[in-house]
């Protein structure tokens, strides 16, 4: 009990902290999610659309600041970024780059996709240079909310509190209600599934495989966007990034949407948790749980076992 | 009409077909008979487009299919229930027979229309239609894949070994069905792989043996 009243506060705002943190996280690793899903290639350069989604929202948002327009713009600036990185990058390179590998030995797509990583990284430095970028106009625009906490409050940003968690609950409702009930979605599955299938039921799945790939690109673009505005973007952070999401990816189990939510959950407060009491702990507390589920259920945590024959 | 001349196919730089030549004429039921690897689901998946030819030609009614690529074949009312039923298993039994059919732009009313023919034809599946494919037992998910077939197949279907694997009374009445669909759609052609010659003698009309790649008459 001690301990607990002296740390109650501290524990509340590493929830909350964990909360927003889980959503962008779980944006990029839904987007993995897709495209793995879809292309059986796993994108190391995923991580880079994070950043340069993040650098781009945060262009775009000094921009409108230094053209004098209303600052509330800063908020659809975010989306319009992702949605940005992800039309300009995601088709030429699934077209040039990753569709030639599709299909070949997992130790040429890593080669491959790690290649395309470093390029980005090196872009990013080439455009936004090396200096942290930050830019915190939306987290300023909404303010602070006092959070009830037992007797207490915690003053928490609205941003962090509403916005991210919202765009995430969003994007997973919306993403399954799209996989599941549009056709277009049902024919992401359809390939998912079995691409040979699919086609010989005349679906085109090259260009499913397209439009997947923007769509994850515009994701993980999405997750950096909506990060900018709480933590500030140095070089390197699209490493990090991906590493955090193929552990999500990999605790939740492939092809599962709400599994990637529940799973970057867990991992965005295990390591929101970790920052606050046993900060030394932070870099190996999502691996912890990623090792701890998987030995557990190999499948991940909603894997599903095959499909029976007989 | 399909017709295959001098197929022939490499896999991995191995050659699995060689000078294949087969007709299935319009409404006729033919088999193709042949042990496993002799290349009858590569046959098959060549007459999808599925895997490139070497060399040889395959044609539908006289039309070329070297430039129609595989996700067009069903577009010429080609419908194949692969080996291993190949469902989709997160998808009801009715969302997998639906899906090519809606794939292909079909109208809903035409959609409705075939399911219905699906139905009549196959009056077991009107109870799966609500489950989810996984949870098929093997037999129940050939006579899905059968259907699902049909709803795209109004020139031919190519069923790939679905016998193989069937209980002795799921069998009985999968041939029935077969036997069915001969009298209700006459003009769909059916193409149907076996390794076992006995069992489909009395539901085809011709029949060719595959044997390592290379086709004798039966």
């Amino acid at each position: 009990m001690g301990w607990l009243s002296e740390n109650g506060l501290l524990l509340g705002l590493a929830a909350l902290d964990g909360l927003a943190y889980a959503a962008s996280v779980f944006m990029v690793a839904v987007g993995l999610n897709l495209v793995f899903g879809v292309m059986r290639v796993l994108n190391v350069a995923h991580g880079s659309f994070y950043a340069i989604g993040a650098y781009t929202a945060a262009s775009i948002g000094l921009a409108i600041a230094a053209a004098g327009l209303p600052s509330w713009l800063s908020l659809p600036a975010l989306l319009v970024a992702a949605a940005l990185v992800g039309l300009v990058l995601g088709p030429p390179i699934e077209r040039l780059l990753l569709r030639r590998v599709e299909g070949q030995e997992p130790v040429l797509q890593l080669l491959v996709t790690f290649a395309l990583f470093m390029i980005l990284e090196d872009v990013q430095k080439l455009i936004w240079g090396v200096q942290p970028v930050s830019y915190d106009t939306p987290l300023k625009l909404l303010g602070t909310v006092d959070v009830p906490f037992g007797e207490d409050v915690i003053p928490f940003t609205a941003y962090q509190l509403y916005v991210l968690p919202g765009i995430a609950i969003l994007t997973l409702v919306g993403l399954a209600w799209f996989l599941r009930r549009t056709l277009t979605g049902r024919i992401i599955v359809a390939v998912t599934t079995d691409r040979e299938a699919a086609t010989a039921m005349g679906i085109n799945a090259a260009r499913v495989t397209m439009l997947t790939f923007t769509c994850g690109t515009a994701l993980a673009a999405l997750g950096g966007a909506l990060a900018v505005p709480t933590t500030a973007m140095v070089p390197g952070i699209g490493a990090s990034t991906i590493v955090l999401s193929f552990a999500v990816v990999a605790t939740a189990g492939l092809g599962q949407i709400e599994g990637a939510a529940v799973s970057a959950l867990l991992i965005g407060l295990g390591r929101s948790f970790a920052v606050y009491f046993e900060p030394e702990l932070e870099v190996v507390v999502p691996y912890l749980i990623m090792v701890a589920v998987l030995l557990l259920r190999p499948q991940g945590l909603f894997g599903v076992a095959e499909t029976r024959r007989i | 009409m399909l017709r295959l001349e001098g197929v022939s196919v490499d896999i991995a730089g191995a050659p699995v077909l060689r000078n294949v030549s087969l007709v299935v004429p319009p409404g006729g039921r033919v088999a193709l008979i042949g042990r496993n690897g002799a290349g009858k689901t590569t046959t098959l998946r060549a007459l999808m487009g599925l895997l490139p030819i070497k060399a040889g030609r395959i044609t539908v009614d006289g039309q070329d299919c070297a430039g129609i690529p595989a996700h067009h074949r069903a577009k010429l009312g080609i419908g194949y229930a692969p080996e291993e039923r190949r469902l989709f298993g997160s998808f009801t039994v009715q969302e997998n027979m639906v899906l090519p059919a809606e794939v292909l732009k079909l109208p809903p009313d035409e959609i409705a229309r075939r399911l219905e023919g699906v139905y009549t034809l196959l009056p077991e599946l009107r109870g799966f239609a609500p489950r989810k494919a996984a949870g098929l037992s093997g037999g129940q998910g050939k006579m899905v894949a059968l259907g699902r077939a049909l709803m795209v197949g109004t020139r031919a279907v190519l069923l790939d070994e679905p016998f193989q694997g069937l209980a002795p009374a799921l069998a009985l009445r999968y041939a029935e069905a077969l036997g069915r669909l001969h009298h209700a759609l006459p003009d769909v052609a059916i193409l149907i792989t076996e390794s076992n010659p006995e069992l489909l003698r009395p539901l085809v009309e011709a029949t060719y043996v595959i044997e390592r790649g290379e086709i004798g008459v039966g």
